[in-house]
């Protein structure tokens, strides 16, 4: 009976504090909108900066398919800045689903009596090239020294820069990004389905003008600007998807100043 | 049911895993404040003494009972104190605080405890799918038989709570 009793008790403080960690799930911020990777909520950057930035972030995207969310928040509703980052990570999705390769740079800022703190927080799939003892001695060494002299952006920029330097040769642009949408085998049977009925209807017409052997010449007329149409993510200033659904394990580190 | 078993064993793997990884971070850790804190012995030992304890308690998916969840936690809880205190000496010897090679150990380490709270968290979530699953009907009616029993969780004990703090 007293363990009975026990084991009740022990119940409901497990559910107390699964209930507590899902109130406070809440207080991670939504991404903003539209998607982006600098999410200043703590408005540190100029305007020109987060542009920089932002930029900066999103050509790499694009060429590696590695998503790297830079975050400064004034808050941190009580938890460890690693936690934080972590939360970030896993409910924003950051990186894409199966590779993993996100990376999140979470930034609070010195305010008043109040330490500053970073902390970079890296995806299962970066673990391998950014450990964390690399990602501990990015913070010391590059990124600090900028923040004590109240330089954020001067501090993640060289955050990304190192980041960018180790990964370099890692991962590869990612061709089936946008997995919403319409498939693109469907586009492409829909396209061939059309050029078929608008040559039913206008054929004649070209065979007058061209000749007979035109037939497979209107494919090679129809086919490139689609192909160029269709790699969403090959262009720069593209749209950004938001997360691609990377998970985290507790890979990173961080610092205070 | 199989499924939801085989995910916490697997998953209890992980966070012996994890575990392990702190494990294997220690006698590196220990050479390396040796060579700036003779004086620090009896810190350096018990560490030692509290890994060696700590690696020895594995326990099989099998018998993932209340009391064996305890007893495994109890020691890693030993070791989590005994390393507290030696990352504490390090205010004494500010050479050792600035070595690269200790700061880069105080990093993964640090890393470390936070994969062991994220494995903790994924086992304790899939106990608790996996015990409401063998509850619920019809399955309570043959779980039982085909020796499908629940499973404990980690608990969130004082002193497995506190986690190393790491200066920085």
């Amino acid at each position: 009976m007293k363990i009975l009793s026990k084991i009740k008790h022990r119940f409901w403080l497990f559910i107390l504090f699964f209930g507590v960690a899902a109130v406070y799930a809440q207080d991670i911020p939504k991404p903003m909108y539209p998607p982006r990777l600098v999410n200043d909520f703590a408005r540190l950057f100029s305007s020109e900066e987060t542009r920089a930035l932002e930029q900066k972030l999103r050509a790499y995207h694009d060429s590696t398919s590695t998503q790297i969310y830079v975050v400064t928040v004034n808050d941190l509703e009580g938890y460890a800045v690693s936690d934080y980052a972590f939360k970030i990570g896993e409910e924003w999705g950051v990186g894409q689903k199966g590779k993993d390769n996100g990376a999140v740079i979470l930034i609070k800022p010195k305010v008043g009596n109040s330490r500053g703190q970073v902390f970079i927080a890296t995806g299962y799939g970066l673990e391998a090239r950014l450990n964390d003892a690399y990602v501990g001695r990015i913070v010391r060494d590059r990124v600090i020294p900028y923040f004590k002299e109240n330089d954020y952006f001067g501090g993640v920029n060289a955050a990304v820069d190192a980041i960018i330097e180790r990964l370099s040769g890692e991962f590869d642009a990612d061709e089936e990004q946008d997995n919403e949408g319409i498939p693109i085998g469907l586009i492409v049977v829909s396209v061939i389905g059309l050029i078929v009925i608008l040559r039913l209807i206008f054929g004649n017409n070209r065979h007058i003008n061209n000749g007979g052997s035109n037939r497979g010449g209107g494919r090679f007329i129809f086919f490139p600007p689609f192909g160029g149409g269709s790699n969403r993510t090959g262009g720069f200033g593209g749209t950004f998807g938001g997360g691609g659904g990377g998970r985290f394990g507790g890979g990173g580190a961080g610092g205070s100043w | 049911m199989v499924e939801k078993q085989e995910a916490v064993a697997s998953q209890w793997g992980n966070v012996q895993n994890a575990y392990q990884r702190r494990a294997d971070l220690i006698p590196n850790l220990v050479a390396t404040v040796k060579g700036y804190a003779e004086h620090e012995q009896e810190t350096l030992t018990k560490v030692t003494e509290a890994r060696a304890k700590a690696t020895q308690i594995t326990i099989d998916p099998e018998n993932l009972t209340e009391e064996n969840i305890r007893e495994y936690q109890q020691a890693q809880a030993e070791l989590s104190e005994a390393l507290s205190r030696l990352l504490l000496i390090q205010e004494n010897y500010p050479e050792l605080k600035a070595n690269q090679n200790f700061l880069a150990l105080q990093d993964e380490l640090a890393g470390t405890e936070n994969r062991i709270a994220v494995e903790r968290n994924r086992f304790n979530q899939l106990v608790k799918e996996y015990n409401a699953y063998i509850r619920k009907f019809p399955q309570i009616i043959y779980a039982g038989l085909f020796g499908f029993k629940p499973k404990a969780y980690f608990q969130a004990a004082e002193e497995a709570q506190t986690a190393i703090k790491v200066q920085f």
